[in-house]
């Protein structure tokens, strides 16, 4: 087994090594689908046409790059699904939410793949928000306040987005080949954690018109827990779930949580300003 | 277990249309069912259940790796309508094709059956341009395209391959794995009693003339249109004023040349006659 590192990993304290076995399954899996398998501390991911991810103990990460597949692709996986699996194991709560600070307020636009939490925090970085993370963002609990933590210093932008931001494609990485989809520069992210006052969970409907309202009560822990990265995984991390359970009722007491609901085709600084409408008011 | 029923079609063939007589029929009630409660059965192309169920994001995949995995979405929907026990009907505008593994998108071993809609393929062009807010150039022109397909780009549906309109209506109806009864749009309009209870009977559900007569007065085609405008329909696309737009036949004669009509009935010629838009004499029916 080589121990690498022609792969980054985004975390402190994971080991990252190529492994040449094929890992056929795991030993006692709780949940298993053909192409992972999950328990509480071991995780199984077969990405087909890329590459195999077996996650242990929030610590390692063993990978077995398929015939001919590129970094690029290797690497994307890593930092998305594999980092889930990590901070799942380590009972890090991730959401799937890009974040940043404005104006004083810890903010996280989450939402489905496609949403436009990337493209939106990204507008919100050039007018004047410090970034904190793309597209995953774990939380903790401290007390009264729940706690983002900076993990993806890099934002995935498609072509048209860029575009749309007016950013020139400066020769920016491709995630894969064959994808229009790019990795902006790394940006100077927030040291350290940053307090979490505003969730926006961003949607998208077929309508010109932007729609907007702010939770309560239980219906934030119900759209609260819609938004954890990769549940999936949770299926197989019984005593996880539970953990979070608890979490999210703390999140749900300490955070703002809006739903934004933008124009299918609508222009990404209009979006901004929604959602700045929602942080402010 | 055998319990997915594909709803089938080529787009604008009036799967649509089906879904919502099937969720009047099937919740059996007096008043007609809202349009919301067939937005809750998404469409087998769903991107969201991709993410949810497969735990990647399918857009960082490419069309054809999303495919490999599809045939597992299903089988997860599949086990879910199990512990429920109920049928989980899917609309489905791909055409029955294999991934790249050689295997079908809609496993055989989780699929009770299929109805297939057949439409008019010039008035699906014209109702296609309608829906897509798109020049009718361009929707005719797919109708020839072997390698057409639809969505799978950066956000939005999962790629579906369609292929032309002939090679979309033999691809569900020559594959021999999944029992299907083809429907024409026409008929649905026509002689919808006839043309309903044979769908129903095929579904092997309970069948009961009113309450039958009741899911058809209950999804007609004017009361579709009426709710729409009253509170919208989230299938229709941003920039299509109506999803459910003219509902009827031959409204291509008002949009397509003569040359056009020729091109599609050259190309599609022995599809069109097997299904009635061309009679013994060769001439168009509808």
């Amino acid at each position: 087994m080589k121990t690498i590192q022609p792969f980054d990993f985004p975390l402190k304290n994971v080991i990252v090594q190529f492994s040449d076995d094929d890992e056929e399954h795991l030993p006692s899996p709780i949940l298993t689908r053909p192409h992972l398998e999950v328990n509480e501390n071991d995780f199984l991911l077969k990405v087909k046409n890329v590459a195999e991810y077996r996650v242990q103990d929030g610590e390692r990460v063993f990978v077995r790059p398929l015939n001919g597949i590129d970094k690029a692709s290797v690497q994307l996986f890593l930092e998305g699904s594999v980092l889930g699996a990590i901070l799942h194991q380590r009972g890090v709560l991730p959401f799937h939410g890009s974040s940043f600070e404005y104006k004083g307020k810890g903010v996280m636009i989450c939402g489905n793949s496609g949403a436009g939490k990337s493209s939106i925090t990204e507008a919100f970085c050039r007018n004047g928000a410090r970034f904190v993370s793309d597209d995953i963002t774990p939380v903790g609990v401290s007390g009264k306040e729940t706690k983002m933590f900076p993990v993806k210093s890099r934002i995935k932008l498609w072509d048209d987005s860029l575009k749309m931001l007016k950013i020139e494609n400066a020769g920016f990485d491709k995630i894969r080949p064959g994808l229009d989809k790019f990795y902006l520069p790394s940006r100077e992210v927030i040291s350290g954690e940053q307090r979490l006052d505003h969730m926006i969970v961003l949607r998208v409907h077929n309508e010109e018109k932007f729609e907007m309202h702010e939770l309560s009560g239980m219906e934030k822990y119900n759209v609260l827990r819609k938004q954890i990265y990769r549940s999936i995984y949770l299926k197989g991390m019984p005593e996880k779930e539970k953990l979070y359970f608890k979490h999210m009722f703390q999140v749900a007491s300490s955070v703002r949580i809006t739903i934004v609901v933008r124009p299918q085709i609508c222009n990404i600084f209009d979006a901004m300003e929604q959602i700045q409408k929602a942080i402010v008011s | 277990m055998k319990n997915i029923v594909w709803l089938a079609s080529y787009p604008k063939s009036g799967n649509t249309w089906f879904r919502m007589f099937l969720a009047n029929y099937l919740k059996n009630a007096t008043e007609p069912v809202t349009l919301d409660e067939i937005e809750s059965t998404p469409i087998a192309s769903n991107e969201h259940d991709f993410e949810k169920l497969i735990g990647l994001n399918p857009f960082e995949l490419t069309p054809d790796e999303v495919d490999l995995y599809r045939p597992d979405i299903y089988r997860e929907l599949s086990k879910e309508a199990e512990e429920s026990g109920k049928v989980n009907y899917k609309k489905v505008h791909d055409a029955y094709t294999q991934n790249k593994d050689g295997e079908p998108l809609f496993p055989e071993d989780i699929s009770k059956c299929a109805v297939y809609f057949v439409r008019n393929p010039m008035d699906v062009c014209v109702s296609y341009a309608n829906h897509s807010a798109t020049e009718i150039k361009k929707t005719f022109e797919k109708l020839f395209d072997e390698k057409s397909s639809m969505a799978g780009k950066k956000r939005g549906q999962l790629r579906q391959i369609l292929m032309s309109w002939k090679s979309h209506v033999k691809s569900w109806k020559d594959q021999v794995l999944i029992p299907v009864h083809i429907t024409r749009y026409e008929d649905m309009l026509q002689k919808p009693v006839e043309t309903f209870s044979s769908i129903i009977r095929f579904l092997e559900l309970d069948y009961d003339q009113e309450r039958l007569e009741r899911a058809i007065r209950n999804s007609d085609f004017k009361l579709l249109q009426q709710m729409e405008q009253e509170s919208g329909f989230k299938e229709k696309m941003q920039k299509c004023e109506n999803f459910f737009w003219k509902g009827k036949t031959g409204n291509y004669r008002d949009y397509l040349s003569n040359e056009q009509i020729n091109r599609i009935v050259e190309y599609n010629y022995d599809v069109m006659k097997e299904f009635g838009y061309i009679d013994e004499n060769g001439q168009l029916t509808v």
